[in-house]
């Protein structure tokens, strides 16, 4: 499994299209790293949320790979990440932060 | 990026006090940075397992760019902290933080690799911002 961790602003994205989002990202990561997502979804309360100190519409998705990924496929990758996240929310792309990161060190 | 993820136990900060500590660590990373204010997420949540509290009432934990010295990361924790105490009244005590290194090559953001620190005017440029003066 791809540890997943995404956290949205509450109320921006309805439950059908949250899980519309997720099973797109389960796939994507089957494609890129050979297994599914295991999500952590985060909600940030309403008032909860900033952004430059104004109330913040932007969404996180963070996952861990299995493997250490160069740049010059982590790049592709991540635009692929958030271009599903884009596509599914209609948000744009100046509110979502894809983060692709490698496996902690042992 | 960063990212400020603000945990606390329920009640403990209240809607008034949440825009002010944002501001204010808004402000702190900025002025310790010298990154512009557009990167900087501040988000509150309650009693969230993901990030545990442990002894705490309220723990801050800010994911921010590689780059930074220690002595940066020391006062961005010392600062922080301030606000949380002055907006909420816990005591230094009961609040908690700590701050994680991620490499800006990790992350996209605007739809594009995050620039590294100090490299921010280009990548505000090309996305139509301007970097604030500093």
């Amino acid at each position: 499994m791809i540890p997943c961790n995404c956290v949205v602003q509450e109320g921006q994205i309805p439950d059908d299209t949250a899980a519309a989002l997720r099973a797109s990202i389960s796939e994507f990561t089957e494609r890129a790293f050979g297994a599914p997502a295991e999500f952590s979804w985060l909600a940030v309360p309403e008032r909860s949320g900033f952004t430059a100190s104004a109330p913040s519409t932007s969404s996180i998705i963070s996952l861990r790979a299995p493997r250490a990924v160069s740049l010059s496929e982590r790049e592709p990758l991540l635009r692929e990440l958030c271009g599903i996240w884009t596509d599914h929310t209609k948000c744009s792309l100046n509110e979502i932060v894809g983060v692709i990161s490698d496996p902690v060190a042992e | 990026m960063p990212l400020y993820m603000c945990n606390s136990a329920k009640g403990t900060i209240d809607d008034a006090a949440k825009p002010k500590i944002a501001a204010d660590i808004t402000r702190i990373h900025c002025d310790v940075t010298g990154a512009p204010p557009q990167f900087v997420h501040a988000f509150f949540v309650e009693d969230s397992p993901a990030q545990p509290l442990g002894d705490k009432s309220a723990m801050l934990f800010g994911s921010i760019r590689s780059g930074r010295t220690d002595a940066q990361k020391a006062q961005i924790i010392e600062e922080m902290q301030a606000s949380i105490q002055t907006h909420t009244g816990l005591s230094r005590d009961e609040i908690g933080m700590i701050t994680a290194d991620v490499p800006a090559s990790w992350v996209l953001e605007g739809g594009e690799i995050m620039p590294e620190p100090g490299e921010e005017a280009e990548w505000l440029a090309k996305h139509g911002h301007h970097a604030p003066a500093e």
